[in-house]
C-alpha cells in the first residue's frame, strides 16, 4: 500500500476501507463497480414479472381461484400428464443417452442434432408436426387409428406432445452427464467381472445420477409450461386435454385473476423444480470431483 | 503364465504430426513372477496391457493365461473383459466413488452372500493395512491409501493373471518409496503372473523380475534390470536405464558430508543429506575407472573396488558391468577401454564424485 | 441394486397409473363424453349450456375457428364444431369432414374499449395517431369480419386505421385480454364478449351500414366417437336449452329459419 505525502500510512487506509467502491471509482476502477449495475439490472429484470404476479394476487383471490374445479382439474392433469411423460422420457431416454454417451460412429453428430431439435422447434410447429406425424390422417397415425389408440385430442395426446418438447432436455443433461462418467470406472467394473448391462446399472447410472436429475427437473419444468404443441395436437377440453397454462390462456380475456392465481401456482412449482435441478447437479459435480 | 502377444497400427497421439506407429510385441511373465514393460509416453505399453484385459482388440494378436486362451485373432476367439480373470490396477485407481471402500473391493465377488461378502472385503483390507477405512469413501482417502485399496480391489476376485497401469506415477515422492516395497511383496506373494506397465526404469528395476523395455511399438531389449543396465542392446536403452542403485545405511560424517554404509561391503560418500536406510543412486557416466590399488589421495571421490563381470560396446561408449560387490555399471569412452585392458575377472576400482551421489530415504 | 428396482417399480407404478388415468378419461364408451371444439366468443354462452346438457358430459376446446378447422382439417375428430362463422363448417363440409352445418346463432360486431378510458369514443377516432388497435387475424372470425368493416370504410380511413393496429390476436380472447390489460386503446369484438367481461369493457356501437353479417355455424363431425350425444346438443342449440343460453349471452337468433331439425 502506497502511502500519500504527508499523512500518516494508517490513518488513509483506515478512511478507505470504510468505502471501497469509492475508492475503486476515484482510482479509475469502474469495471467491478459495472459488472454489479449489470447484474441489478438483469435481475431486476428478469424477477419483475414474477414478482408483479404474486403482487396482483390477494390470497384471497388465489384460495378462491383454487375453488374452481377447473383450476383444480387443470392442476390435476398436468400432474398426470407430466409424470407419464417423465416415466417415459426416463425408460427410454436414459439408454438411448448412454449409447450417445459412449460410442461413437459415422453419423453420430447427426443423431445428437436430431435428437434436440425439437428444443429449437417452436410449439406451434412441434404441434403441426404432431398432428401430420401422429393425427387420424397422420403418416403413422393412420396405423394407430387403425388399432383403436386415439392420440389427438385425448389425455393420451397430451402426454405424446409432453413427451416430445421435455425429451431433449433430459437427453442432453443425461448425455453430458454419461460423457463425464470416469471412462476408466467403466472399464475397472469390465476388468471386475461386470457385463455391460451390469456396468450400466450399477456404476454408470449412480454415478451420473445427479446430472440426469438435474436434466430431468429441467425437462419436467419444460413439460409443465408446455402449450403451443398441446393446444395444437391435443386441444384444450377442460379435464381432458387442458392443462395448467392452458387453463391459464383460457381465463386471460374473462377472469384475469384466476389467470393470476393459477399462474402464481405454476411459478412457485417451476422455481421448485429449478432450484431442486441447481442443488442436484451442483452437488452431483462435487461428488465426482472430489471422487477422483 | 501370461503370454501376449499382439501386433496392430495405433493412431499417432494429439494432432498426428508424427504418423502413427505399429505395435509389434510379445510379452511373457511366468506365474508368479512380474515382468516390468517400461519405456517411454506412448511407446504402448498401456496399449498392450488393455489389449491383455480385453479392453482393445488389436488387428491381429493372442493373449493367452492359465492355459486359456482370452484372445486368438487367428481363430476369431475372444473373451469379454469380464471373462476374463484379470485384476487391472488402473493409473489414477478408478475407484468408484459412489461406493464404501469395502464395496469397490467387493464389487468383484460374484456369487457370494451379502455378509459374506463384506467380511472377506474386510480381511483383504486389513492385510493393506486400511481395515478401519472399511466404511470411508474413495474422495477421502489419501493416495496412499487409494492405492491400497485398489489393489485389494483387483486381488479380491482371485484373479488369474495382474495388470498393473503405472501403479506407482500419481503417488507423491515420499509414499512412492514405502509403496514399492509393498507393491513388490504383494507381487511375490499373489502367486499369479504379472504386468506392470511403467515410465520409470528404476521402478521397473525394483518391481519386475525381469524388465522389457519397449519404444515406437517394438520390445527393443528383455532381461533382468541389471542385465539390461550392464549390456544394453542400443544407445536408447542404455540412456533409458539412466542411474545405478546402491542400497545401504547413512550416517552423518565429518565436514558435513553423508557417509554411507554400503550392503555388502564398502563406504561412499554423498553431500546428500539423509540417514537411516537409503538408496544411493549414482549414473554410469559419472563413474571413472582405475586400475586396482592406485589410490588418489585427499579427494572427495568415493571409490570401490569392483570386479569386472561384462563388458559391452554401445557405438563409442563402453558399458562396464561390475560386482562391487553390489551390481554397479561404468560407462566409459572406446579410448578409456584401451587404456585399462578390461575383461571380465579383471579388479578395478571404481570412483566418483560425493557430489554426484544421490540418496533417496527409504 | 435395491435402489434400481425401486426406481423401476416406481416408474412402472406411474406408467400404470397413467395409463389408467388415460383409459378412464378416453373411451368410456358412447354417451359418457361429447367433445366440443368451438370459438372462443361462445364461451360463455356454451359453458352455462354444457351445464345444463344431460345426456353427456360436455367437454368444450375454446379457441379460433380457424384453428379448431385447421385441427379437424388434419385428422383431429371431436364430436361438435361450432365456428364463429358459417364460411369454415361449409369448407370443411365440402371437404367431407363434417356432416351438413347449420346456422345456429347470430352476432353483432362493436367497437371495444376498457370501461374507464375515453380516448376512443367513435369510430372516428381509430385514424388519430397514437391510438393503439388490437384486431382479429386474417383468418380468424372476428378479424375476417373487422377487415369487412374496415373495407366499407373510406380508404383513408382504412389505411389510417391499419396503421395503428398493433395486435394480431388469434381469437377474442386475446383481444379481450389485450384490452382488458390496458395494452390497446380499442379493438373489434363481438358485443357478447363485451358483454362477459362484466362491465371491465363497453361497446361502442358501429353504423347498421359497416355491420357485416355474423352467422354462427354448428356441424357434428364425420367418424367422431359419440354420435347420439353430439346430435342432442346439436339438437338442444338449435331448439332448446342452448337457445336460452345463447339469448342470454346476447346473441341473436338465425335469421334465417332453421332447415333440419
Amino acid at each position: 500500500m502506497t502511502a500519500s505525502r504527508g499523512r500518516p500510512h494508517g490513518y488513509r487506509d483506515r478512511r478507505e476501507r470504510r468505502r471501497p467502491l469509492a475508492r475503486a471509482v476515484k482510482r479509475g476502477r469502474w469495471f467491478a463497480p459495472a459488472l454489479v449495475v449489470a447484474l441489478a439490472l438483469a435481475l431486476a429484470f428478469l424477477t419483475l414479472p414474477v414478482v408483479a404476479i404474486f403482487v396482483r394476487t390477494s390470497p384471497g383471490n388465489l384460495i378462491g381461484a383454487l375453488d374452481d374445479p377447473g383450476v383444480l382439474d387443470a392442476l390435476w392433469l398436468s400432474l398426470r400428464t407430466t409424470l407419464l411423460a417423465l416415466a417415459i422420457i426416463v425408460l427410454v431416454g436414459t439408454p438411448a443417452a448412454y449409447l450417445l454417451a459412449t460410442r461413437t460412429f459415422r453419423g453420430h453428430a447427426l443423431v445428437v442434432t436430431l435428437v434436440e431439435l425439437p428444443l429449437v422447434l417452436p410449439p406451434a410447429v412441434a404441434g403441426v408436426g404432431l398432428l401430420a406425424a401422429l393425427g387420424p390422417a397422420g403418416i403413422v397415425g393412420g396405423y394407430i387409428a387403425d388399432t383403436g389408440v386415439r392420440l389427438a385430442l385425448e389425455t393420451a395426446g397430451v402426454v405424446v406432445a409432453l413427451t416430445f418438447v421435455a425429451a431433449p432436455f433430459f437427453i442432453r443433461g443425461a448425455q453430458t452427464a454419461f460423457a463425464a462418467v470416469d471412462r476408466s470406472w467403466l472399464e475397472a467394473s469390465r476388468t471386475l467381472g461386470a457385463s455391460e448391462a451390469r456396468t450400466f446399472a450399477r456404476i454408470a447410472i449412480p454415478a451420473a445420477a445427479p446430472g440426469m436429475l438435474a436434466g430431468l427437473a429441467l425437462a419436467w419444468g419444460r413439460a409443465v409450461g408446455e402449450f403451443g404443441a398441446t393446444l395444437i395436437f391435443a386441444g384444450s377440453f377442460r379435464g381432458r386435454t387442458q392443462t395448467a397454462p392452458l387453463a391459464i390462456y383460457e381465463r386471460l380475456g374473462t377472469d384475469f385473476d384466476a389467470a393470476l392465481a393459477l399462474s402464481a401456482v405454476l411459478v412457485v412449482v417451476s422455481g421448485t423444480l429449478l432450484l431442486s435441478a441447481k442443488l442436484l447437479g451442483g452437488q452431483g459435480t462435487e461428488t465426482l470431483r472430489a471422487a477422483r | 503364465m501370461l503370454r501376449v502377444e499382439a501386433r496392430t497400427t495405433l493412431p499417432s497421439r494429439a494432432g498426428g504430426a508424427s504418423p502413427g506407429f505399429t505395435l509389434d510385441a510379445v510379452l511373457e511373465a511366468p506365474a508368479g513372477t512380474c515382468l516390468a514393460l517400461a519405456g517411454p509416453s506412448g511407446a504402448g505399453k498401456s496399449t498392450l496391457l488393455r489389449i491383455a484385459a480385453g479392453l482393445l482388440r488389436p488387428a491381429h494378436g493372442r493373449v493367452e493365461c492359465g492355459g486359456e486362451v482370452w484372445l486368438d485373432t487367428a481363430t476369431d476367439r475372444e473373451l469379454a473383459p469380464e471373462q476374463r480373470r484379470c485384476g487391472y490396477v488402473f493409473q489414477d485407481y478408478a475407484l468408484f466413488g459412489h461406493m464404501a471402500v469395502w464395496q469397490n473391493v467387493a464389487y468383484g465377488l460374484r456369487g457370494v452372500a451379502r455378509a459374506e461378502r463384506r467380511r472377506r472385503a474386510e480381511e483383504l483390507l486389513e492385510r493393506f493395512g486400511i481395515g478401519a477405512l472399511a466404511d470411508a469413501r474413495p474422495r477421502t482417502l489419501s493416495g496412499g491409501e487409494r492405492q491400497r485399496v485398489a489393489l485389494a480391489r483387483a486381488l479380491a476376485p482371485a484373479p488369474r493373471a495382474l495388470l498393473l497401469d503405472e501403479p506407482l506415477s500419481a503417488l507423491d515422492a515420499r509414499t512412492r518409496a514405502s509403496a514399492s516395497r509393498e507393491l513388490a511383496g504383494v507381487l511375490r506373494d499373489s502367486g499369479v503372473p504379472a504386468l506392470l506397465v511403467t515410465h520409470d526404469f528404476t521402478e521397473a528395476a525394483v518391481l519386475g523380475d525381469r524388465v522389457a523395455v519397449i519404444d515406437g511399438g517394438r520390445i527393443v531389449q528383455q532381461g533382468t534390470a541389471g542385465e539390461l543396465a550392464a549390456s544394453p542392446a542400443s544407445a536408447f536403452v542404455a540412456d533409458f536405464t539412466g542411474a545405478v542403485v546402491l542400497t545401504g545405511v547413512a550416517h552423518a560424517g565429518p565436514g558435513d558430508v553423508t557417509i554411507v554404509e554400503l550392503d555388502g561391503g564398502g563406504t561412499a560418500t554423498s553431500t546428500d543429506r539423509r540417514t537411516g536406510p537409503v538408496a544411493l543412486s549414482v549414473h554410469p557416466w559419472e563413474i571413472a575407472l582405475q586400475p586396482a590399488g592406485e589410490h588418489i589421495e585427499g579427494s572427495m571421490q568415493n571409490r570401490l573396488e569392483a570386479e569386472v563381470l561384462t563388458v559391452t560396446q554401445v557405438g563409442n561408449r563402453v558399458r562396464v558391468g561390475l560386482a562391487a560387490p553390489q551390481p554397479l555399471v561404468a560407462e566409459i569412452t572406446a579410448a578409456a577401454l584401451g587404456g585399462l585392458h578390461l575383461a571380465p575377472g579383471v579388479r578395478v576400482a571404481a570412483t566418483w564424485k560425493a557430489t554426484a551421489t544421490r540418496l533417496v530415504s527409504l | 441394486m435395491r435402489g434400481c428396482l425401486l426406481l423401476a417399480l416406481l416408474l412402472t407404478i406411474i406408467l400404470a397409473l397413467g395409463i389408467a388415468g388415460c383409459g378412464s378419461s378416453g373411451d368410456d364408451g358412447d354417451g359418457d363424453d361429447v367433445l366440443v371444439s368451438a370459438a372462443t366468443s361462445l364461451k360463455s354462452a356454451f359453458t352455462s349450456y354444457g351445464d345444463q346438457f344431460d345426456d353427456a358430459e360436455a367437454r368444450f376446446s375454446f379457441a379460433g375457428s380457424d384453428e379448431l378447422a385447421a385441427q379437424i382439417r388434419s385428422g383431429a375428430k371431436p364430436d361438435v364444431f361450432a365456428a364463429a362463422n358459417t364460411k369454415l363448417p361449409d369448407e370443411l363440409f365440402a371437404k367431407g369432414l363434417v356432416e351438413r352445418p347449420q346456422t345456429f346463432a347470430t352476432n353483432r360486431l362493436v367497437l371495444a374499449v376498457p370501461a374507464d378510458e375515453a380516448k376512443v369514443e367513435a369510430i372516428e377516432d381509430l385514424t388519430k395517431p397514437g391510438v393503439t388497435i388490437a384486431i382479429g387475424s386474417e383468418g380468424v372470425p372476428i378479424g375476417a369480419y373487422t377487415r369487412k368493416v374496415l373495407d366499407r370504410l373510406g380508404a383513408a380511413e382504412r389505411k389510417a386505421i391499419l396503421a395503428n393496429v398493433r395486435s394480431e390476436e388469434p381469437d377474442v380472447g386475446g383481444i379481450a385480454a389485450k384490452l382488458g390489460q390496458g395494452a390497446a386503446d380499442a379493438g373489434f369484438l363481438y358485443v357478447t364478449d363485451v358483454a362477459a367481461t362484466n362491465g371491465r369493457l363497453k361497446a361502442i356501437e358501429l353504423d347498421a351500414a359497416l355491420q357485416p353479417e355474423v352467422s354462427y355455424g354448428v356441424a357434428i363431425v364425420k367418424g367422431a366417437s359419440h354420435r347420439k350425444a353430439a346430435q342432442a346438443f346439436v339438437a338442444g342449440l338449435l331448439d332448446g336449452a342452448g337457445v336460452a343460453a345463447l339469448k342470454q349471452a346476447g346473441f341473436g337468433l338465425p335469421r334465417i329459419p332453421i332447415r333440419e331439425r
